[in-house]
């Protein structure tokens, strides 16, 4: 106790750390902030250049769609609710329900569920509540007031793009290229971390310097010379395979391939130190009692591994699931996923209805990944603390 | 009683509906079909009347479609049946041998055609086009009746009602013109250097752009941007068309399909308020500083001929006068059955003036791309026009020689 | 760990780096050296297009590529050396801007490899301290923030790193195209007019602005991660001393982050120099371009399909050897914290 008062900042000290914290968060947010906010007005107010009218939306709210003050407070609240149930009590359900062995699979399921819950809240419960209050509140004189609508906001953005326009499928296949990459990534990158943990040859140093080099490969030289072969791989791929060989291109299952092995080099390297810094002598031990080197691995490296595997594999789902020139160019229309989807938005010869569209487009897929963040903060930094540190 | 009859008529129609659709094809078929193309409305029509005709039509619809179409339809077997292109990106499917002569199917299947969508190469009919795009004058007629202006039909009247317009104070900046740098900017430079009469390769191949019309085309684009907001080397089509429909430019050479979104109440300030004219002359007594550009289809050869045909009859089907009876406004459709609205009267009397078609060729999507790049830096001014043009001719040099188009 | 055994860990991680990264790299270094060319021949034709009111048909000299009998396109590859290299370097030109001495840098700057270059470098070496330095100070700020507020400040900082880059780009770019309401702002506080995408100057600033608000919050979450680990002991023996707030920073915290602010700037080097995303999302390729998107420029087909594959390998090969000797002195120090142990 006597340390944390020894070190407590003075107050003009605290004052400065308080304004550059705000600042920051200001900063960190205002941009994703602007773009939630245009995505909910009509086309006029969206690129309006008065910040206000883009704020307020009057031909938004002209047109009948608005919120009221209570709405607003209403929403707010529930935002909070939202947030400090998946940043503090999620991870601790989970835990209790999955257990050890199962907790990434507990993760997972448990990151989708709340997925659905919240949206369930705030798309169907939320509306219904408000419209309930402001029926009975209207009638009462002032108060009345709270009720009416202050701020132009239409879901028909959304509406368009989700049902319309079935940006769903692309979620859906957003979903299954980065469950498979990041699968696959942390099964493949965890046994050759492991093994580059334990071993001092100079053979795993070259490979770690390679796999170096690697990352810092330009993508588009890659990627670009990938599209003849995932084309013609068919015919390329006759002798070996016969009848069955397959054409790559717009295959998920290819694109997660490539995806995997971009991100491999980062993989090995983060977790290679991840199990630096388990001691070598847990698994010899188990060596000692008759384990093979893969039983070791997985009676006493696996369960303590999960910190490490857990923030590596956030980073491979941010690549997976953010990337862009791969997916673009390897996937076909019917398996596109939704940032090259959102990117064709954009490039087609667009109206600025449709480039509202898009908006709404980039800030639902922006959702999943503020519920990853609040879902796993506390892993990433406690996962970053066990690995990387030590270099 | 009523509302049960409305309601009985409703659900007929409901089940109707397709079986309807499906009655009005004259062609139906059950084959798995596939199509790519650019994604923009005219392509969403199309592809949607087709569609109704075949069940299972698998349609792609991609900006970038031009970066995988060479690749896909050389494919063994090609991995769509129909591709959409445009004069420029014919080519490389056309020198590339994998697109199939349509004359047999054309002769058996086309009595819709009109001749003017047969884009024949050589003799023979490559491919088939739906709707014409060009670049032409619109501009504010409020502001042009307000100040008495007339409309201006060469670029030196263009420079006047600028001046006129801005000494008015009316609006910030008088012109807007799609000069994002890269493939627009080097467009808008073929379209001044077509209109100044330039030529632009000789008979070994090489580029002529470093000329009197070349220096003329550049300086007439410079005299230009002193209108324009500044920004204009990131302002492309879609930018234009938002700097018209919130009231911010006067006038703007700008592409015919996007006339119909000025008069879009939804997003336009402008609404009835924008006139349509033929592209103005690069100079008086030439031609129109613009350039022709077709739109159509292609039917890929390395796949079996019953799928080929079967692939054909049902673009035929897309290129009814029926899809442009009902989406009479998404083009310039060169499909019979067409009625041009007020909006399309620019690009259709900007046609009749007889200005250059985009002239594809391997050379010039080199030279386009080598323009593109680089005369830029005289825009800014931080070269002479005719080092910028030096510049762009030695990028395509470079480029040509390493494609093996010059020796 | 028998080399069988090793290779039976490491083998499904290596299998997927030589079949998709060592392969296409050792065709992009073969391609660098070989050319492949399609045998033009000059004909004359004969073309209809759409005219009004009659079709409109011209007889010209049109080069198409020689097809044989199969009906493919005759292409020949031959050894070029370096010429591809030349291409993109252009060693006279440079020369020549030597011998011009005075505007030496304009006419250098003419040439797009050296443009991209000094772009890039000036990119990679600007936002390097700045992501370094913005990122510690947040991770000091939060660790001294009230520990009910740390929660949300981290998933706000984090909000950067994790939104999709191109979606990150675009939103910042439309806060500031034409009248973008933080340029309105700008021109509010000066009074003048401003336009931060007319000159390559505001534009770099942007761009330079976007990586590092993009990549600050990964600086950030691992310096605060290893603020946790900070020995409390040295810290309160350096107190008892009487070392000020900033010595204790500077002999205790600092020297214990070391190894994190290699690793950080390790990643953000390999990162910045193939600086790509912002030179599409802010549109500067006419006032700066980048080394990727020089070579990316190569690759990308025109309208007629042409490519210039033999650059653009030669480009990405000198973008290599570029990050490589980056990268030298942070290789040479993994070396040393390698072979001890070793």
């Amino acid at each position: 106790m006597m340390s944390a008062k020894t070190v407590q900042p003075s107050a003009p000290l605290r004052w400065t750390i308080g304004l550059f914290l705000a600042t920051w968060c200001l900063i960190a947010a205002f941009p994703l902030f602007w773009i939630a906010v245009m995505s909910f007005k009509l086309p006029v107010d969206a690129f309006s250049a008065n910040p206000l009218t883009v704020i307020f939306g009057p031909q938004t709210r002209a047109a009948g769609q608005g919120l009221s003050l209570l709405d607003l407070a209403l929403g707010l609240a529930t935002l909070a609710a939202l947030y400090v149930v998946a940043a503090k009590k999620l991870g601790g359900w989970v835990e209790r329900v999955a257990g050890e062995t199962w907790l990434p699979l507990g993760w997972v399921v448990g990151g989708l569920l709340y997925g659905a819950v919240a949206a369930g809240v705030l798309v169907v419960l939320l509306p219904a509540v408000a419209g309930g209050l402001e029926a009975v509140v209207r009638p009462i004189p002032l108060v009345g007031l709270l009720a009416e609508p202050a701020i132009g906001l239409t879901l028909e953005h959304y509406a368009n793009i989700w049902f319309e326009q079935e940006f769903y499928r692309n979620f859906i296949n957003s979903l299954v290229v980065t469950a498979g990459v990041v699968t696959i990534s942390l099964t493949v990158g965890t046994l050759a971390g492991y093994a580059l943990a334990r071993t001092r040859s100079s053979l795993a140093f070259w490979l770690l310097i390679s796999a170096l080099i690697f990352r810092a490969l330009p993508h588009s030289v890659l990627v670009s010379g990938y599209l003849p072969p995932f084309i013609n791989s068919a015919e390329i791929l006759e002798p070996f395979l016969g009848d069955a060989a397959p054409t790559l291109y717009g295959q998920p299952w290819a694109v997660i391939l490539v995806l995997v092995a971009i991100n491999q080099p980062f993989t090995i390297w983060m977790l290679r130190s991840f199990f630096a810094n388990i001691p070598a002598e847990l698994d010899e031990a188990a060596r000692v009692d008759g384990c093979t080197h893969f039983g070791a691995f997985r009676r006493v490296i696996m369960p303590v591994m999960w910190p490490g595997v857990i923030t590596t594999g956030l980073f491979s789902f941010l690549l997976a699931y953010n990337d862009f020139l791969v997916t673009s160019l390897l996937l076909d229309a019917q398996n596109q996923t939704m940032v090259p989807a959102i990117a064709s938005f954009f490039n087609r010869e667009t109206t600025t209805t449709d480039q509202v569209r898009a908006v709404a487009a980039a800030v639902s897929i922006t959702a999943p990944l503020f519920l990853l963040v609040i879902v796993f903060q506390r892993q990433i930094v406690s996962g970053l603390t066990a690995g990387a540190v030590k270099g | 009683m009523k509302t049960s009859h409305l309601a009985l008529a409703a659900a007929l129609s409901l089940a109707a509906g397709p079986a309807l659709a499906q009655g009005e094809c004259a062609f139906t078929t059950d084959m798995e079909i596939k199509h790519l193309s650019a994604a923009f409305p005219a392509w969403v029509a199309v592809t949607d009347a087709m569609k109704e005709c075949a069940p299972n039509l698998v349609v792609e619809l991609d900006q970038e479609f031009r970066q995988k179409q060479p690749t896909a339809f050389a494919a063994e077997p090609s991995l769509y049946h129909i591709g959409g292109v445009a004069n420029g990106t014919l080519t490389p499917l056309l020198n590339d041998g994998t697109i199939r002569p349509l004359d047999a199917y054309v002769e058996q299947y086309g009595q819709d055609l009109s001749p003017n969508q047969l884009i024949r190469i050589d003799g023979r009919i490559m491919a088939i086009a739906m709707m014409v795009n060009t670049q032409h004058l619109m501009y504010r007629t409020d502001i042009f009746e307000e100040l008495g202006l007339e409309v201006p039909t060469t670029y030196a009247e263009v420079l006047e009602a600028a001046e006129a317009i801005r000494a008015a104070g009316v609006v910030e900046y008088p012109i807007g013109a799609t000069m994002a740098s890269g493939w627009d900017l080097a467009q808008d430079f073929v379209n001044m250097y077509a209109g100044f009469g330039g030529e632009f390769f000789d008979e070994s191949g090489m580029t002529l752009i470093d000329s009197e019309a070349g220096v003329k085309a550049l300086e007439t684009m410079k005299a230009l941007t002193e209108y324009m907001d500044p920004e204009f080397l990131v302002s492309n089509s879609t930018y234009v068309q938002q700097q018209f429909q919130q009231g911010k430019i006067a006038m703007a050479n700008l592409w015919a399909t996007r006339a119909s979104a000025m008069d879009d109440a939804a997003e336009s300030q402008v609404v009835g308020k924008v006139g349509m004219a033929p592209a103005p002359l690069a100079e008086a007594g030439a031609r129109p500083a613009t350039t022709i550009w077709w739109d159509g289809i292609v039917i890929a050869a390395n796949v079996p001929d019953e799928e080929a045909e079967a692939a054909f009859r049902l673009a035929m089907e897309g290129l009814s006068p029926r899809t442009v009876a009902e989406h009479n406004d998404d083009a310039v459709w060169l499909v019979p059955g067409y009625e041009p609205g007020p909006m399309a009267t620019g690009a259709i009397e900007t046609a009749m003036m007889g200005p250059v078609a985009y002239p594809s060729s391997v050379e010039m999507g080199l030279l386009h791309t080598a323009i593109g790049n680089n005369i830029a830096d005289f825009l800014t001014g931080q070269e002479s026009a005719e080092q910028s043009l030096a510049d762009a001719k030695d990028a395509y040099t470079a480029a040509a020689r390493e494609a093996g188009v010059l020796q | 760990m028998r080399p069988r055994t090793f290779f039976a860990f490491v083998g499904p991680s290596l299998v997927l780096m030589i079949l998709f990264i060592a392969i296409p790299l050792v065709s992009v270094f073969l391609q660098s050296f070989w050319q492949t060319q399609t045998v033009f021949e000059r004909v004359e034709i004969e073309n209809c297009t759409p005219g009004f009111p009659a079709p409109n048909c011209t007889t010209q000299t049109v080069t198409r590529p020689l097809l044989d009998e199969s009906g493919r396109t005759v292409t020949e590859t031959i050894y070029v050396g370096l010429d591809a290299y030349r291409a993109v370097v252009q060693p006279e030109a440079v020369a020549a801007a030597f011998a011009a001495g005075e505007d030496f840098w304009s006419r250098l700057s003419n040439i797009d490899f050296w443009k991209a270059l000094r772009f890039t470098l000036t990119f990679t070496l600007i936002t390097l301290p700045l992501v370094v330095g913005l990122g510690l100070a947040i991770a000091l700020a939060v660790n001294a923030a009230l520990r009910s507020l740390r929660g949300p400040i981290i998933f706000v900082s984090l909000l950067p790193f994790i939104v999709t880059p191109v979606i990150g780009a675009l939103s910042i770019r439309w806060l500031f195209i034409g009248d973008g309401i933080l340029t309105n702002a700008l021109e509010a506080m000066t009074g003048t007019q401003i336009f931060m995408f007319a000159q390559g100057w505001t534009i770099e600033i942007l761009m330079l602005t976007y990586r590092v608000w993009h990549v600050a919050p990964f600086a950030f979450v691992v310096f605060y991660a290893g603020l946790q680990t900070v020995n409390q002991d040295t810290l309160e023996s350096a107190v008892i001393d009487g070392a000020s707030r900033f010595e204790r920073l500077r002999y205790v915290v600092i020297p214990h982050l070391m190894p994190l602010i290699v690793f950080v700037s390790l990643i953000h080097l390999m990162d910045a120099y193939r600086v790509f995303e912002e030179v599409i999302g802010f549109s500067s390729q006419a006032h700066r371009i980048s080394l990727q998107f020089l070579t990316y420029d190569f690759l990308m087909p025109d309208d007629s399909g042409n490519r210039s594959i033999s650059r653009a390998s030669a480009s990405s090969m000198l973008t290599m050897i570029g990050i490589v000797i980056l990268l030298v002195p942070l290789l040479m120090r993994t070396w040393r914290d390698y072979k001890p142990r070793g």
